[in-house]
């Protein structure tokens, strides 16, 4: 059967996400969710298990969470493409997914006969792929509440899998579980009132048959928290709100922000999670929220099994420039640095420098050289009024936004995705009302000047070293549009990446050379590079979403999974 | 190491601060003592009507032995301050050993106690928000105000410093309206203004929360902190100490109901919010806002 039979593929073409002066708003979506099966007999009924996903990074046949590895590597084992055949790539086919929505996510591949992929997109949709052949064995989506409000399109950044479930985020601020056989609903867990700004679109976490996810809302004056759900049952473990008492002058905290809108990382081996944190609410005036705003925009670690808070460690205090630090957490373990084996986190945010923590304490142990141009950074825009404006780097998309980064443990270099673009801010009164935007100024894209010494140049690709600092290679990137989407890196020393000029590029990984290309057309690539080896065909795959995303200069949307190959 | 822990001031700040007092600074470094000799002395009757409505509305509210005991820790927590400079970063294996934190330990106990009484409520009602007419007012008050000189004198500021705590009144009109009295914020208007605390308990509060957190910041970023860093931080932190000294000052003044004229209470709490205020500003740029020139150099590459 084609898609266009597909009753889940048409609830998913309906429901409309239109701009309004709030932000994004949801028409149209179904009453119920729909659940449309194709030839589901073809899905392996074999439970994903603990062991599974604690090995997916060592597995070349694998992708079963979000990052490639709990530690967030987003790195492939396997080694039939190389630096020497990868002008060889091809194209295995393409398909289109059937709804047009934003398109940033990983799709997961659960090894087996046939591997099954699950790939998600916007709005709320899902399916089970046979990606041997490109073709749908179920297709889902969720009833989105017509009165659903998101800040910056309607992304679902990928699902998670435990034993027999797929897990994705919706956007009211909830999580659905559904067979992951037959694509039927088993349980939906509401985490916050929608009404009152809450959404959720980040890929979740899975751990010994808890999942972990987080919260967001921070432009609509929420409070941020993070939640641990039964993934059998649906019920709540814990929750724990992530700004604390102590941290803010009296109820500013009832609206202080403070989410952390993408997913956390699971360290098995210490029993924490690494939450990357968002920004204060409101997002520019800080007279009403003094103080330096803990525990916004950096790294919070959480005991897993409590969700007790361990470590802070912040990035930018008293944030007013929407300085989020979105990226997922990469877990380096047993390196010696500053004159100690440890493990560290890894963080890039919107500042654009490269954070290298201590895992147990938070410590700072290395910020990188700057990944992007930073030019009249950190000035008071508070008091700059619109007759006063400067434009400022990076500007409020940062900096390295969501976009996941790769860790090559092989070269020791991680490689990230930065917009290098300016933006103005001041401060403006604005009407409040729950679930309404609530930042309290102005963010303007389109400024009267550019700063002095701007380069010119959209995005940037960074590769560097995260035990030093160094940065090793920058690829910059014009374009009228933004760049979004992750890295992949491969153990032959590889490193791909989509762009917003629908480039598929991939490069070698210590030097930037560009060694292989490819033209997926004028829609922006948003999605996030995977790869899995399939024994039954013999070769190795790398897949990647096509299409625009984001709220500001997303460019054209489109569809598409590109899935390329080469045999061993 | 001769500007090591003084506020810098420039001569464009003495001018000014003399060009909006309305005196001749002729060049020349200003001083409280000299102003209070040229400025005018008139009695401000609509200025001591504010401090007045303070005193009704919270007499008989405010603990004035436990505001006692705490000014007096206060004042003690402030002469450390050379010592904690010293230190400069916390010490501590796994986490930051306590520094920066005893210094503000009285100030939370009287923080605690004023947000208790709703101190900070019965102030914002009665102080409008910062316009230079008010700024003006306040200052002419904090100078004439030879009580509260004594305070600050007794607590370790001497005469170059607190002509600079005056200056921080003076010279930040525009500063200081940004920072709106929750009253001011229109109902129709901005965020949801029930969560929004009183002007004077943001300003109390977040200077508290500025030195706290010293500790786990300086201690988590230590190879990024230059005792320029250090240095710069003192001053901003010795002045938000201040301000709060002088804020439990006139809460002490209205606990015992003596000691300031009501005029001289409304110059203190409005003085000492607008100090509190700037220097909080002025933390954040020099101390947490560590840009690639401020940082110390790194020694990994």
């Amino acid at each position: 059967m084609s898609i266009d039979e597909d009753r889940a593929v048409k609830a998913a073409q309906d429901t409309v996400v239109r701009e309004t002066d709030n932000g994004y708003r949801v028409l149209g979506a179904p009453e119920k969710s729909v659940t449309h099966q194709h030839d589901i007999d073809r899905i392996p009924e074999k439970d994903v298990t603990q062991e599974m996903l604690s090995e997916s990074g060592q597995n070349p046949e694998a992708w079963l969470v979000y990052g490639g590895n709990y530690e967030q590597h987003r790195h492939t084992t396997c080694e039939i493409i190389t630096p020497e055949n990868v002008g060889e790539l091809e194209l295995e086919y393409e398909m289109s997914v059937g709804s047009g929505s934003s398109m940033e996510g990983t799709p997961l591949i659960v090894p087996g006969d046939p591997p099954i992929m699950y790939q998600s997109n916007g709005p709320n949709h899902i399916k089970a792929i046979d990606p041997r052949e490109g073709e749908v064995l179920w297709s889902y989506t969720y009833a989105v509440p017509n009165d659903v409000v998101l800040c910056c399109d309607d992304n679902n950044r990928g699902p998670a899998v435990y034993e027999d479930k797929v897990f994705m985020t919706t956007l009211d601020s909830g999580v659905v579980a559904l067979d992951r056989y037959s694509g039927e609903e088993q349980w939906y867990h509401s985490t916050a009132d929608h009404e009152r700004g809450y959404s959720a679109t980040w890929a979740p976490q899975v751990y010994e048959g808890t999942l972990f996810t987080g919260s967001a809302g921070g432009e609509y004056g929420v409070r941020g928290f993070h939640t641990a759900i039964d993934t059998e049952t649906g019920d709540e473990v814990w929750n724990t709100l992530l700004s604390p008492e102590t941290e803010w002058v009296g109820d500013s905290i009832n609206q202080s922000g403070t989410t952390n809108w993408m997913g956390a990382t699971v360290d098995e081996q210490r029993g924490k999670l690494y939450l990357p944190m968002g920004n204060p609410g409101p997002d520019f005036d800080g007279s009403v929220r003094p103080g330096p705003n803990r525990n916004s925009i950096g790294t919070m670690c959480l005991d897993m099994e409590t969700g007790e808070h361990e470590w802070f460690h912040q990035e930018s205090a008293h944030d007013v420039w929407d300085y989020d630090s979105a990226m997922p957490r990469i877990v380096i373990r047993d390196v010696e640095i500053r004159g100690k084996e440890r493990d560290v986190t890894v963080s890039v945010g919107k500042t654009g420098w490269l954070y290298t923590t201590d895992a147990e304490t938070g410590e700072l142990l290395v910020r990188s050289e700057p990944l992007c141009q930073q030019l009249n950074m950190f000035r008071m825009i508070p008091h700059i009024d619109e007759g006063r404006r400067v434009p400022f780097m990076p500007g409020g998309m940062g900096g390295n936004d969501w976009q996941p980064g790769t860790y090559n443990p092989e070269l020791g270099i991680s490689y990230h995705k930065l917009h290098n673009s300016f933006q103005e801010a001041w401060w403006r009164f604005e009407e409040f009302e729950a679930g309404k935007k609530y930042w309290g100024g102005i963010l303007e894209d389109e400024t009267e000047a550019e700063p002095e010494g701007y380069n010119g140049h959209i995005s940037v690709i960074t590769a560097v070293k995260p035990l030093t600092g160094e940065v090793v290679w920058q690829d910059w990137i014009d374009s009228d549009v933004y760049l979004w989407g992750g890295t992949m890196s491969t153990k032959t020393g590889l490193m791909f990446a989509g762009n917003q000029n629908g480039e598929m590029v991939g490069y070698d990984g210590e030097s930037g050379e560009r060694l292989w290309e490819y033209d997926a057309g004028d829609a922006p690539i948003s999605g996030d590079p995977m790869s899995w080896y399939d024994p039954g065909t013999e070769k190795q795959y790398v897949a990647i979403q096509v299409g625009g995303s984001g709220w500001l200069r997303r460019g054209k949307r489109d569809d598409r999974l590109l899935v390329f190959s080469m045999e061993e | 190491m001769a500007k090591v822990n003084r506020p810098q001031v420039s001569v464009e700040d003495h001018e000014r601060l003399a060009r909006k007092l309305g005196v001749s600074s002729a060049g020349e470094e200003l001083t409280v003592e000299e102003l209070r000799r040229v400025i005018d002395t008139s009695d401000d009757e609509e200025f001591a009507s504010m401090g007045e409505a303070v005193r009704d509305e919270l007499r008989g509210e405010l603990d004035d032995d436990l505001i006692e005991r705490e000014l007096s820790e206060l004042a003690t927590q402030l002469q450390r301050l050379p010592e904690v400079r010293e230190a400069g970063i916390p010490d501590g294996e796994t986490e930051p050993e306590t520094l920066y934190r005893e210094l503000v330990a009285p100030g939370w106990r009287i923080y605690d106690h004023l947000v208790e009484t709703g101190f900070f409520e019965s102030v914002e009602a009665a102080l409008p928000r910062f316009t230079p007419e008010h700024i003006e007012r306040t200052a002419h008050g904090l100078i004439r105000s030879e009580p509260l000189a004594a305070a600050l004198e007794e607590c370790g500021f001497d005469e170059r410093e607190r002509t600079v705590l005056v200056m921080n009144v003076v010279n930040n009109n525009n500063r200081l309206a940004r920072w709106t009295p929750t009253k001011d914020i229109p109902d129709e208007v901005e965020f949801n203004v029930e969560d929004v605390p009183p002007l004077q308990q943001r300003a109390m509060g977040g200077s508290l929360l500025w030195v706290k957190n010293l500790d786990i910041h300086l201690w988590q970023k230590k190879f990024l902190i230059t005792d320029e860093i250090l240095d710069d931080g003192y001053w901003d932190v010795k002045a938000m100490l201040g301000g709060l000294y002088v804020m439990a000052t006139a809460a002490h003044a209205i606990a015992t109901d003596g000691s300031l004229s009501d005029e001289q209470l409304a110059a203190a709490l409005s003085a000492s919010t607008a100090i509190m205020i700037t220097n909080q500003e002025e933390i954040v740029k020099d101390m947490f806002w560590i840009t690639e020139e401020m940082r110390k150099p790194s020694t990994l590459r």
